[in-house]
């Protein structure tokens, strides 16, 4: 376990990882948001943002990568709390993709990223439906007002820059999609017939994998998040792989593969369980919103 | 089964040989916790109490993968993974740590200062970018890039990005990039050289710029404003590469809509100046081949007025392209307008080798390549600090031997530089097939030529 690397050039390969105390809190909690509220309120973000990200027809890459940041900036007790800021988890989404696309081959303009979102904001939390159809619906008012652009992209402007400036500009995201690949090629897995069906189980569990509530992104590197996503693709469509511990070629050891495999496969059990609690009532992307439901919550405790 | 690792007939055979040793080892396995009970027992027996049967019936927690079965196999020693080192992330720390010390630079992405961070003492540079939310769509992709760019490219002779700091209180929207202070730039410290670089220094110094470029396009960067003001040298005569505003990430193949505004005029190759919106490293070898002329004479190489001007004085230098040597030229945007003198009328050749007449053979052939007219015929970063000419005498001069000089970023504010600057974003980028070339070989036709291209004396 000795072996480590310092400045030798793998920076493309590797992720910025939260540290203990990052995870231990949050900002939000400590302005005392419920843990489960705030784990509903991330989850419900990070699907708002892919949502749009597909309607925005942006590069999987792209999307993941905002999702990261918006993880990145929400961890820690010096991260965004989603009760001071004066801007809701939507704005926060919409700026964290903007950002991330800008320096991109795949730039959106501000009026582009807070139109969709707006769309997004008014079918909420019903996406599937959307996300299939070519055009949006049409009975569904989306249009942002001249006026309102102007406020809604100085907001934008606002948000980006707390991002950045929460997360010290550390928005390098490594991300596994093209790793997998490699990964799969180099166990000859991928040439074979069944090989497309692995490498798709694959992607999905990497896609996955963004909306895990252990933050798998912010904990663990992209080569170990890739071979968990293989290992599993792998098991699910009955491909054969090595009987040897093929994971510690790509320095994954065995620990933290059965923990990122179990990660994995309890996000689906995740997601049926905020669709169950939540069902067609929205979660609280507001600050009043949230007010409103911890409201709500001291009521119900006291029995009323 | 689909895969390579399936189930052949072989495998079968080998499964049922891997079973038989099984067994064997699952009975000696068992014969051997058998004895191990019984000794347990007996020093149960001798010390009159059991609570350690758990741990010694617990299965060992690596599995045993060696397959010379029936021996006792020593547990396996655990294999060396390799084990990422990454930094977090915190908030940015205050501009508040630092003391300013001196004003070095202005350019059109922000001021330049001197600084000393209190809590080491450390000298910096303070780089305050200007920024402007309406005008550049929020934060400016140059500096979200430039950013980006130097994280990635940690490496010796690329400048250090310390880390970024904002203002405070109400300046809090300022964005300071902390930098490493390097005392010089080339620029300016050529136009105080009596004389320009000696040969060998020219070689260390391109052998650094050349190791830089070989790891930035390894890292999938492009730099695309490489000239001699952004080319910073310490007292010890180890260069940085600075200034990656106009840098970015790019891919193999290379995108196809790639911005033409980039790269100083003087040091802009033929193929941005004919409109190309898909390029890639070669621009900035290129860049690289006016350097290394600029620093044989410590003057700049190719010293255009405009677009045209600079078009026309690159083919003097290296020659008319034609279809032999740069295939496909012609279908570049702003090629349409370009007359090319008849082919038979002139020898069209490069005149690299009467221009430096005091280089030798080696260095010629080094130049030439890192100035073809063709992209494709550029040598890679890689492949020119291979070239012989850095390895006939004289040799590199080593770092440690460079001359000192006295830093005017140290103390005193600079002059003001008389390069053009870098193309700016979001100015009027011209249209393509928009600049008329028609006009660079006017009257050439016309001209009576003799046994080589000559340069023409304005």
């Amino acid at each position: 376990m000795a072996r480590t690397y310092a400045d030798s050039g793998l920076s493309h390969l590797t992720n910025s990882l939260a540290s203990p105390i990052q995870l231990e809190t949050s900002n939000s909690r400590l302005d005392g948001v419920p843990k489960d509220l705030e784990t509903s309120i991330h989850y419900e973000t990070a699907r708002l943002l892919q949502a749009a990200g597909i309607l925005l027809r942006l590069p999987q890459e792209l999307v993941a990568q905002s999702i990261v940041v918006l993880y990145r900036f929400w961890v820690g007790p010096d991260g965004g709390s989603l009760v001071e800021h004066d801007s809701t988890e939507q704005d926060v989404a919409a700026a964290s993709l903007y950002l991330c696309a800008k320096p991109s081959a795949h730039a959106i303009s501000p009026s582009q990223t807070l139109t969709v979102f707006h769309y997004l904001s008014r079918i909420r939390p019903e996406y599937s439906t959307t996300a299939k159809q070519d055009n949006p619906s049409e009975n569904i008012d989306w249009h942002l007002s001249e006026g309102d652009l102007e406020i809604a992209r100085n907001r934008l402007y606002k948000v980006e820059s707390t991002i950045l400036r929460v997360l010290g500009f550390q928005t390098h995201v490594a991300l596994p999609y093209s790793l997998c690949i490699n990964y799969l090629q180099t166990l000859d897995a991928s040439s074979s017939t069944a090989g497309s069906a692995v490498a798709k189980r694959a992607f999905a569990h990497l896609n996955v994998a963004l909306f895990s509530p252990q933050m798998l992104y912010l904990t663990y590197q992209p080569s170990a998040i890739a071979t968990a996503a293989i290992y599993l693709a792998a098991r699910e469509t009955d491909i054969s792989l090595p009987e040897t511990e093929w994971w510690e070629v790509f320095d994954v050891d065995r620990e933290d593969l059965g923990f990122l495999v179990v990660a994995l496969r309890s996000v689906e059990g995740f997601a049926e369980d905020e669709q169950r609690k939540w069902g067609q009532r929205k979660v609280p992307l507001t600050v009043d919103e949230l007010r409103a439901e911890l409201e709500r919550r001291t009521m119900l405790e006291n029995g009323e | 089964m689909p895969s390579r690792w399936a189930e052949t007939a072989e495998d079968a055979a080998e499964d049922a040989r891997r079973k038989a040793e099984k067994e064997e080892k699952k009975r000696l396995k068992a014969e051997k916790q058998r004895r191990a009970e019984e000794a347990q027992k007996v020093a149960q027996q001798s010390n009159g109490h059991g609570e350690d049967e758990d741990d010694t019936q617990r299965p060992a927690k690596r599995r045993r993968l060696s397959e010379d079965g029936g021996k006792d196999v020593p547990v396996e020693a655990a294999r060396t993974l390799l084990r990422f080192e990454t930094p977090g992330w915190q908030p940015c720390r205050s501009v508040e740590r630092f003391d300013l010390l001196n004003h070095i630079e202005e350019g059109s992405y922000g001021f330049v200062s001197r600084a000393r961070e209190e809590a080491t003492g450390d000298i910096v540079a303070v780089k305050k970018l200007k920024l402007d939310p309406a005008r550049d769509g929020g934060f400016p992709v140059t500096a979200l890039r430039e950013i980006q760019c130097l994280n990635a490219a940690k490496h010796r002779h690329v400048v250090d990005l310390r880390e970024v700091v904002t203002g405070q209180g109400a300046a809090k929207e300022d964005v300071y990039l902390v930098m490493e202070f390097v005392e010089h730039d080339l620029k300016t410290l050529q136009e105080d050289m009596d004389e320009p670089f000696v040969p060998s220094e020219v070689k260390t110094l391109l052998l650094q710029l050349g190791s830089a470029m070989e790891f930035l396009h390894d890292h999938w960067i492009l730099h695309r404003d490489l000239k001699t003001s952004n080319i910073l040298m310490n007292n010890r005569g180890e260069i940085k590469i600075a200034d990656f505003g106009m840098a970015r990430h790019c891919g193999d193949p290379p995108p196809n809509n790639l911005t033409l505004l980039v790269v100083t005029l003087w040091y802009r190759s033929p193929e941005l100046l004919l409109g190309a919106t898909t390029y890639d490293s070669t621009v900035d070898m290129w860049s690289l081949g006016c350097i290394f002329g600029e620093l044989l004479t410590k003057q700049p190489l190719l010293q255009g007025k405009n677009e045209v001007d600079q078009l026309s004085k690159i083919f003097e230098l290296c020659g008319i392209p034609s279809e032999d040597n740069w295939p496909g030229f012609k279908r570049l945007p702003n090629a349409r307008t370009l007359r090319l003198p008849s082919q038979s009328k002139s020898a069209q050749g490069s005149i690299v080798r009467s221009k430096f007449s005091t280089l030798t053979n080696a260095g010629v052939s080094l130049l030439n390549g890192l100035l073809s007219l063709n992209p494709a015929q550029r040598p890679s970063a890689k492949e020119m600090l291979e070239h012989s000419y850095f390895r006939e005498d004289p040799r590199p001069k080593p770092t440690a031997m460079f001359p000192t000089f006295p830093s005017k970023a140290g103390q005193e504010k600079r002059r003001r530089q008389a390069t053009p600057n870098a193309p700016v974003r979001g100015g009027a980028a011209p249209a393509l097939g928009e600049i008329d070339y028609s006009s660079i070989f006017k009257g050439r036709e016309a001209e009576e030529k003799g046994g080589g291209f000559q340069l023409k004396l304005v």
